[in-house]
């Protein structure tokens, strides 16, 4: 019950505050740039001057998974960047200004307020992600070649799971610092090095969240879903919920207004 | 039947105690002012009460309430600077702390209808709280405390940053409110706390150093003494008062007489009967009432 009340109040303000249309735009740009501008990039040449006389330069067509791929390496600079702003006030900004003296005087569980917090910014997260995986998937189909929807949607599924991944660690450093700022940065700071450590110690992290993208591209190349995908995927699902239930913890034991 | 009842709370900031191990109660129906200057730790006391703050020792009990409730359910706070979603509209948010409080759709409209009426707000219950001057913010605070019909209510200095008039309005608000609820509320402002308030919690230090119905206190702090006001530019002989049997000495400030007397009733009659005689004019006559306001300078310099 009270879940729903947070829930559908953190709609309504990513609704005002126009959250619902820019986050979704931002999706879709990000998911249109790569497709048209792989495809237009000798018409671009051209016509800023072409190449010098006598340069013989083969532009080869890539497959359609590798420019899907190409989207989601958008998503994951940019996208993520999107996600750790418009989540890092998410209770640290509420904690600040004062707000949380007001709703945490209610007989309100913490887990609650936080996990619906969480869930609210998940479902606008994974609706801008589709958008963006759709106009993506649109103009490769278009321009390059086949991509069944089934795949799409098990690409959508996945790298979700990915971007739930950053969600969890936004609202674990939203438990930790009072301050928006430091916990964007902290967020950003954190995947950075999540990314690092992957591909450092890549012979022992090989389920690491980080490597849910390579797994996508040999789905999308090979069309069956690997064990090892499945096992990433399994363990970004743990690591997620852990980092609720840190965030939860923290929430619990600090004092929070 | 006391409400609640601490015991021995105690908070420290980084080490250095801010509450020493207070203890106090507070009774069911009664209008309770936590008074101090600033600093006395009020503000600290009522965030443990609420349970936004942890204390380092002592214990909080509600009366019929076992260890397990969330003792959030029976209590309403006005923090000293509310802050609402400035985006929301007052009605919009009421309704929303009134379901978080577990109201149902039905009961949260119309609590919130209501009590947006009660405080005078309700022309503006469609706005953007954004918009909302301070004195209309403090009574959606007010509002935003009562919407669950909590056993305590408690305010953190609910008049202190408001005109005068606004202060008029939220004192006559709290006049109607402690009819329904128990009312604690900090404040700094003695007029405050003497207006509204039947028992007094007076803090300083982080101590509780003194405490119980408002006129016991007046009545134990009371100093024996009588003050005259004669009409100005008449200077009466000074030496037949202290003549008087009871009187210990006299003071003039500011053209009142300050007499210090053994006896209070003694010392009335005989000067009554000295005024007489001697047909002074007398323009004020005043035994023995020292106000709050001497008390609390008393305990703040001591």
């Amino acid at each position: 019950m009270q879940f729903l009340t947070v829930f559908k109040r953190e709609m309504l303000e990513s609704g005002r505050n126009f959250k619902w249309i820019w986050v979704p735009l931002v999706f879709i740009l990000l998911g249109l740039s790569d497709p048209l501008s792989t495809y237009y990039l000798p018409q671009i040449i051209e016509s800023v001057g072409g190449l010098p006389e006598g340069a013989s330069f083969e532009i080869p067509t890539p497959p359609p998974h590798d420019v899907l791929m190409m989207s989601l390496a958008q998503f994951s600079q940019l996208g993520v960047l999107v996600i750790a702003l418009m989540s890092m006030g998410l209770i640290a900004g509420e904690r600040k200004s004062g707000v949380a003296e007001l709703v945490l005087v209610k007989p309100v569980k913490y887990s609650t307020y936080v996990s619906a917090k969480w869930a609210a910014t998940s479902v606008l997260v994974l609706v801008s992600l589709f958008a963006g995986l759709l106009a993506s998937w649109y103009y490769v189909n278009l321009l390059f070649g086949n991509i069944s929807f089934s795949n799409l949607l098990a690409t959508w599924f996945f790298y979700g799971l990915w971007l739930l991944f950053v969600i969890s660690i936004s609202v674990f450093m939203n438990s930790l610092f009072k301050v928006p700022g430091l916990v964007g940065f902290m967020t950003i700071v954190l995947v950075i090095l999540t990314s690092i450590m992957t591909t450092v110690l890549d012979h022992i992290l090989d389920w690491s969240p980080a490597k849910l993208s390579p797994y996508i591209r040999m789905m999308l190349s090979e069309g069956t879903i690997s064990g090892d995908l499945w096992a990433t995927a399994l363990i970004t699902i743990g690591i997620s919920i852990g980092l609720l239930a840190a965030a939860i913890y923290t929430f619990r034991t600090k004092e929070m207004a | 039947m006391a409400l609640l009842t601490v015991k021995n709370l105690k908070k420290n900031y980084d080490g250095s105690p801010v509450i020493r191990g207070i203890d106090f109660s507070i009774n069911k129906g009664t209008c309770v002012a936590l008074l101090g200057p600033n600093g006395a730790g009020k503000t600290t006391t009522l965030r443990m009460l609420s349970g936004l703050i942890r204390s380092n020792g002592g214990s909080i009990s509600f009366e019929g309430l076992d260890y397990q409730t969330d003792i959030r359910y029976h209590i309403g706070y006005l923090p000293q600077h509310p802050v609402f979603h400035s985006w929301m509209s007052g009605k919009e948010f009421l309704v929303y702390v009134a379901r978080l409080a577990n109201l149902d759709k039905k009961t949260a409209a119309s609590r919130a209808d209501e009590l947006l009426a009660r405080v005078g707000i309700a022309d503006a219950k469609n706005k953007r709280i954004g918009k909302y001057s301070g004195g209309m913010k403090q009574r959606l605070g007010i509002a935003q405390a009562m919407i669950h019909q909590p056993k305590l209510l408690m305010l953190d200095e609910p008049v202190s940053a408001l005109d005068p008039i606004g202060r008029r309005e939220v004192l006559t608000l709290m006049e109607e409110l402690k009819q329904e609820t128990t009312l604690l509320f900090s404040t700094h402002i003695l007029n405050d706390a003497e207006e509204v308030s039947d028992e007094l919690l007076m803090m300083h230090n982080g101590e509780i150093v003194e405490s119980g119905p408002m006129e016991k206190v007046r009545e134990k702090h009371r100093v024996d003494k009588i003050n005259v006001v004669l009409q100005e530019g008449f200077i009466p002989d000074e030496d037949l008062i202290t003549a008087l049997p009871s009187v210990i000495r006299t003071e003039v400030a500011r053209g009142v007489h300050h007499i210090f007397v053994t006896d209070t009733k003694q010392a009335r009659d005989e000067l009554l009967q000295l005024i007489q005689a001697e047909r002074w004019p007398l323009e004020r006559f005043e035994v023995g009432r020292a106000s709050l306001e001497d008390l609390f300078m008393k305990v703040v310099d001591s």
